[in-house]
């Protein structure tokens, strides 16, 4: 499932559906430029994925105590 | 730990069990709200830096700013609103329809106010992905607990603003709100606050618009919660079905219709900019514009980042491990958290600058009782302080015959103690004696009113005060 991948689809049918070919573009302009940022965030991705060992790190995380 | 009040800001910090509390200074407006917040996290950011040091890569302290372990425990994110009396009473005790307006409004808000969070708890049908944090674990409506069978509208009555008593209807109270997930993204912190100022005056005002009540807000919670796409919707008391956004949107028109008429004036700071934001993101969402919205929202921001992580790693799902560490990843204080990746490349959207930050990292607000309480703990001796809390401080001062005499200060009034009224005292006290003599004098005689207001006297002073 990709909800968000759905919902900028959807956007650039609608803009390209609108007759202004302009719109689209200035909209996938945007994407890339949001592409481009939210690239800076996939370091950090790697690092936890990077992790030695996700099961051990979730179940270190239990809590207790709070309200 | 026990709980300690810093000099620097007028906050405080502690370690309860195993977990970090923060308690923010005393503001008035929203957008300090997502300044002094953030200001408090930037403490414990330094405070985790100085413990980590020298601690091996596998080995480092994390603080997550979550609000769920994903093990079915849940541990809040939770608000102070200072509203009056009889408002609280209503709410509570009077009018049941005060109550639904209210939860009504935040379960619809969690499209503006979620984390996002991957898996469902509690009990909770599975989802891969949902928008809010706390939603699975709210099973009444209103209650004074908050460990188990958590209320939507929390009745802990509880005021923190002196001694006047229950039955005084002028007297202040405070609305203890723990419906809220912590937030990260300068837009969710902001509409926590922001649009719950607003809706809080109408309450006050005794404007409230019954069309607009949810027939079940805990199972319109459930159902919002779990589907990110926000095509679900929930039934109101007419009957009519309504999305999270066309909810939101109600409440929204509602306000504006009240603020058409300057009933927010001079009672919520910068409230036609809460409005302008809180519209500006219903748009988006109404034009499927969520590109947009991730750098504003935690839910968004998160989904994002976690739907790139699936794309570039075909063998994981959303059932794997790896993607529910993303999920508490992304609100790690430490250097790998994503939110601060997303902040530091310039992604995140900033409602407040960096200096608003950092100014009250080190500073307390000039508008608050803060100002006086962080400038007493500067100012005295810290051997000579027995105990503070919110609304006092007991010292230990050096009586006749060196014999010690313990004297307790009122903070009574949020709104009190400000920097204007009390700066004067400060420069011109050279002891902690003559400065409690001097601020005695400030609240001699006074006592706030905090009588309910009607649509025609809205600009008596009643200010909405958040803090956390």
């Amino acid at each position: 499932m990709r909800f968000l991948q759905r919902f900028n689809d959807q956007q650039l049918r609608q803009a390209g559906g609108d007759g202004d070919p302009g719109s689209a573009d200035l909209l996938q302009q945007f994407r890339s430029q949001g592409d481009r940022l939210l690239a800076a965030g996939d370091e950090a991705i790697q690092r936890a994925l990077a992790g030695s060992n996700s099961e051990a790190f979730l179940r270190a995380g239990r809590q207790q105590g709070g309200q | 730990m026990s709980r300690r009040f810093l000099a620097s800001n007028g906050g405080c910090a502690y370690i309860d069990i195993d977990h970090v509390e923060i308690c923010l200074l005393e503001v008035i407006s929203a957008f300090d709200h997502v300044a002094a917040w953030h200001a408090m996290l930037r403490i414990v950011r330094t405070s985790l830096d100085n413990a980590n040091q020298g601690r091996r890569r596998d080995n480092r302290i994390q603080v997550l700013v979550n609000n769920s372990d994903g093990q079915g425990n849940s541990y809040g994110s939770h608000l102070n609103f200072m509203i009056g009396r009889r408002t609280f009473d209503n709410i509570f005790w009077r009018k049941a329809h005060y109550l639904q307006f209210l939860a009504s409004f935040q379960v619809s808000s969690i499209l503006l106010t979620a984390q996002g969070k991957v898996g469902a708890e509690n009990g909770r049908p599975s989802t891969p992905y949902q928008l809010s944090q706390r939603a699975d674990f709210f099973e009444t409506l209103q209650g004074i607990q908050t460990t188990y069978n958590r209320p939507l509208i929390n009745a802990r009555d509880e005021a923190l603003c002196g001694r006047r008593g229950f039955d005084d209807p002028s007297a202040p109270a405070r609305l203890h709100v723990i419906f809220f997930d912590s937030a990260l993204a300068h837009g969710s912190a902001f509409f926590r606050v922001g649009p719950m100022q607003l809706i809080l005056t109408l309450l006050e005002l005794g404007l409230v618009n019954s069309r607009l009540i949810l027939d079940d807000p805990l199972a319109a919670l459930q159902c919002y919660s779990h589907d990110p796409t926000l095509k679900a919707r929930a039934e109101l008391i007419s009957g009519v079905r309504l999305t999270a956004l066309e909810l939101q949107s109600a409440y929204l028109e509602e306000v504006k219709r009240h603020a058409a008429r300057g009933v927010f004036e001079g009672i919520v700071p910068r409230a036609d900019e809460i409005v302008a934001l809180w519209e500006d993101t219903l748009i988006k969402f109404a034009n499927d514009d969520l590109m947009a919205l991730a750098p504003r929202l935690d839910w968004v921001m998160k989904l994002m980042a976690i739907e790139r992580a699936l794309e570039r790693h075909p063998d994981l799902d959303w059932d794997s491990a790896e993607i529910k560490v993303i999920d508490h990843m992304y609100s790690s204080l430490d250097n790998d958290g994503l939110y601060w990746a997303y902040e530091s490349s310039g992604f995140a959207e900033q409602l407040v600058t960096p200096e608003r930050i950092g100014h009250f990292t080190a500073n307390p607000p000039a508008d608050t009782r803060a100002w006086t309480r962080a400038m007493l703990l500067r100012r005295a001796d810290p051997d000579s302080i027995v105990s503070v809390d919110w609304d006092t401080i007991t010292f230990k001062l050096r009586g006749r015959y060196s014999w010690p005499t313990y004297r307790t200060f009122d903070l009574a009034d949020p709104l009190s103690f400000t920097w204007a009224e009390a700066h004067p005292i400060f420069d011109n006290s050279l002891d902690i004696a003559g400065l409690l003599d001097g601020l005695k004098s400030l609240s001699a005689g006074k006592s706030r009113s905090f009588d309910v207001l009607t649509p025609d006297d809205a600009l008596t002073p009643n200010d909405v005060l958040a803090a956390s």
